[in-house]
């Protein structure tokens, strides 16, 4: 009761604050009493009435136990796993952007949403893996929903993943864009990870902490060796490179992820990045507690009309979409129906572990949001707005911004880059400069001062790309597999992963299509972010979509209509939103929100004679792109309906009695697992 | 505090694979060798890619 008047009390503050600076904790208490609240009222509710989540039954990690894939862990040990393997980039970058709208609708949709969407899509997909042998998505979608539904949640997954890693690329390439100091950090972690292998492998194997411990020391040297090649006029230009270089760049890092053995490159980044995404994150949360900072961003901004200079749309359903992770997100699903379910000991663990983990997670995008909205609103929009809308030299981008009522000045940017030690930091979009800004704020306020203020914006840089990186690496070569068994049903020697030509062929066709969409985001005059996140954005939620399918399915196997409603609720929303999204994405009116609209207006331009004959061949390409991210977006669209559709066929049939309910449960054993020995 | 910062050991090491080669070891009565671990980490990295990471 008193964290429930706590939360409403703060929850009352941020309301009744109008026209003054709000300081972040309110944000932060109010977060912290709904997620509490929450878990304690409706988790539980969910855990006791509606899964009956059963204690004596034996989980897959006891029943099939192999010492690998199988194996009783402890609950808090998992939860930390857990949340490690569900806290990627995404919860970090979304917030940030939705930043342009006022730090409200996306504070309300993070707690909200993760509290009655998100976390219910975590734990119910890991309870229906844990009583299915810890089955995949895709699997379980087959059994329960049927054929059509389990292709199509396979077959999205592959299309999410090409965009996902497209879209992180993108954040990556503009972060490191003309920053000799952020590009020499994030190559030095290249060597630093082979070396790191080399010693697990041959020199010091078996010790995993160890090594990560002498990694990251050696990471911080690079950041401080960064900032000597910076400011050396000699070296400065070798690690100076345009967009199109670290394009390129990360390609070739892609495709020699994928094909080189995965201890050299991989795994040593892996560890290095998961110890250090974890202590980031509670750095970050450290810190704001800590400094207490004021949120300097307007509560609602002008731009929920739809005119927003980062990504074009209204505030509904594209700060929903932007979001993504951070309050609801599919990519969680394939978590919670891949490693966890087979190490989690008791059925009673599902509730911390899938409900708590993801409230974690929504903490970690209020912190983000909080991180972007400390900084001045001029500074803000003048990193992540594109050159493309507010001009390309600062002082018209400086007119630009401030006309739109959020005051800077070229001098102001220009001091700042400066005392971050980068050359610019106008139109740095993506969202993660402006996030390593914001953090580099709050930490610099708690150690170090200004002085520092370099160092721990190109930590946070460091932090960010390191982890991003991690994604591309792991991803491409996830991508291959799935390349190389497709293949395989074609041409046999495919299917065999280590054949080396299978493996080049592979790597290179899921490279070049990911590929592919970084360059048409390196080419947008608009950042390319506008374009792509919202993709991003709306194939995370349609596999989200998919996910409640089969929980609402599931449910209503267990108990008929009676529990359909509370992952029905949140499907309803995220349909509406989705498909709403997608809609618009294609079909608008307006040139920056509709693909269809902008071919169309550049087609126009182009049959009337007024593209500059140097720029003819730039506008068809802009043109073709336009029409494919509508036909990945009509694509998305007609997969998700085909599951939406095969699911209220058979939601009907069962409620009518025409379809049997059975369930694909494995039968009951009763544990024998004693908890204090694991 | 002191029950914390042990289990965020035992977290780091869950997460760095040790304890995973700990119970493998136990599980097939061997001790440890460079060999050993590099079989154990050849097994565990080949499944542990093979599954998609989250964004």
């Amino acid at each position: 009761m008193a964290v429930a008047c706590v939360g409403a009390a703060c929850l009352g503050g941020i309301a009744i604050h109008r026209g003054e600076p709000v300081n972040s904790l309110w944000l932060v208490v109010a977060a912290i009493c709904v997620f509490l609240a929450g878990y304690r009222l409706y988790g539980k509710f969910i855990a006791a009435k509606v899964l009956y989540l059963d204690d004596r039954r034996a989980t897959p990690a006891e029943r099939l136990r192999d010492g690998h894939d199988f194996e009783p862990t402890n609950k808090w040990i998992l939860f930390g796993m857990h949340f490690a393997a569900i806290a990627g980039p995404g919860p970090l970058v979304g917030p940030t952007l939705a930043a342009q709208f006022g730090y409200l609708p996306g504070t309300l949709w993070i707690i909200l949403g993760a509290v009655l969407g998100g976390a219910v899509q975590d734990f119910i997909v890991l309870f229906c893996s844990l009583r299915r042998d810890g089955r995949s998505l895709g699997e379980m979608a087959r059994d329960e929903i049927g054929r059509l539904g389990g292709a199509a949640a396979i077959a999205a997954v592959m299309m999410i993943m090409v965009i996902m890693l497209a879209v992180m690329a993108l954040v990556v390439v503009n972060a490191l864009k003309a920053s000799p100091w952020s590009t020499f950090t994030i190559a030095a972690t290249m060597p630093i990870a082979v070396l790191m292998g080399l010693a697990l492998r041959y020199w010091r194997p078996g010790k995993v902490l160890e090594a990560s411990v002498w990694g990251f020391l050696l990471v911080l040297a690079a950041i401080f060796g960064g900032q000597w090649v910076s400011h050396s006029s000699s070296v400065a230009p070798w690690f100076t490179w345009g967009a199109m270089t670290l394009a390129v760049a990360s390609v070739i890092y892609g495709f020699l992820a994928s094909a080189l053995p995965v201890w050299l490159l991989l795994a040593p980044r892996g560890y290095l990045s998961t110890f250090v995404k974890l202590g980031v994150v509670m750095m970050l949360a450290l810190g704001i507690l800590a400094v207490r900072p004021q949120l300097q961003m307007q509560p609602l901004t002008r731009f929920i009309d739809g005119t927003g200079p980062i990504f074009a749309g209204r505030i509904f359903p594209f700060c929903f979409i932007t979001i993504a992770c951070g309050a609801i997100s599919g990519f969680h699903s394939l978590i919670s129906s891949g490693t966890t379910p087979k190490l989690i000991a008791r059925e009673g663990h599902a509730l911390p572990i899938g409900y708590g983990s993801m409230l974690l997670e929504g903490f970690v995008a209020l912190m983000a949001i909080i991180a972007a909205c400390v900084l001045d609103p001029g500074v803000y929009f003048a990193v992540n707005a594109p050159a493309g809308i507010t001009g390309t030299t600062p002082v018209a981008a400086a007119a630009t911004i401030s006309s739109w009522g959020f005051p800077v000045t070229a001098a102001q940017m220009a001091q700042l880059a400066s005392h971050v030690g980068e050359q610019t930091l106008l139109a740095r979009t993506g969202g993660a400069p402006s996030l390593a800004l914001g953090m580099a704020h709050i930490f610099a306020r708690g150690l170090g001062g200004d002085w520092f203020l370099g160092f721990w914006y190109h930590f946070a840089i460091m932090f960010e790309a390191l982890f991003i990186l991690t994604i591309l690496d792991a991803g491409t070569r996830v991508g291959r597999f799935m390349i190389q068994d497709l293949l395989g049903h074609v041409y046999k020697p495919f299917a065999r992963m280590g054949w080396m030509p299978g493996v080049i062929v592979s790597s290179a066709l899921i490279v070049l299509a990911w590929g592919y969409f970084l360059y048409q985001g390196v080419r947008d005059p608009l950042g390319g972010i506008n374009s792509l996140w919202p993709l991003f954005g709306i194939a995370n939620q349609l596999l989200a979509t998919i996910a409640l399918c089969l929980c609402t399915t599931v449910l209503l196997k267990m108990h008929g209509a009676k529990s359909m409603w509370i992952p029905c609720a949140p499907l309803a929303w995220l349909v509406s939103a989705t498909f709403t999204a997608c809609w618009q994405k294609i079909f608008s009116d307006l040139p920056r929100v509709g693909f269809l609209a902008q071919a169309h207006v550049l087609q126009s331009s182009l049959d009337a004679g007024r593209i500059a004959a140097s720029q003819v061949a730039t506008t068809r390409e802009l043109i073709f792109n336009a029409r494919l991210d509508a036909a990945v977006c009509g694509l998305f669209l007609i997969m998700v309906s085909l599951v939406l559709a095969d699911s209220l066929r058979l939601w009907i049939a069962i409620l009518n009695g025409r379809r049997p309910a059975t369930l694909h449960e494995t039968p009951f054993v009763a544990t024998s697992l004693n908890l204090e020995q694991i | 505090m002191r029950r914390f910062f042990l289990l965020l050991i035992q977290l780091l090491r869950e997460l760095g694979d040790e304890n995973a080669y700990r119970r493998h070891l136990a599980a097939h009565g061997r001790m440890h060798s460079p060999d050993e671990w590099r079989r154990f980490l050849d097994a565990r990295l080949s499944s542990r890619y093979r599954q998609v990471k989250c964004c």
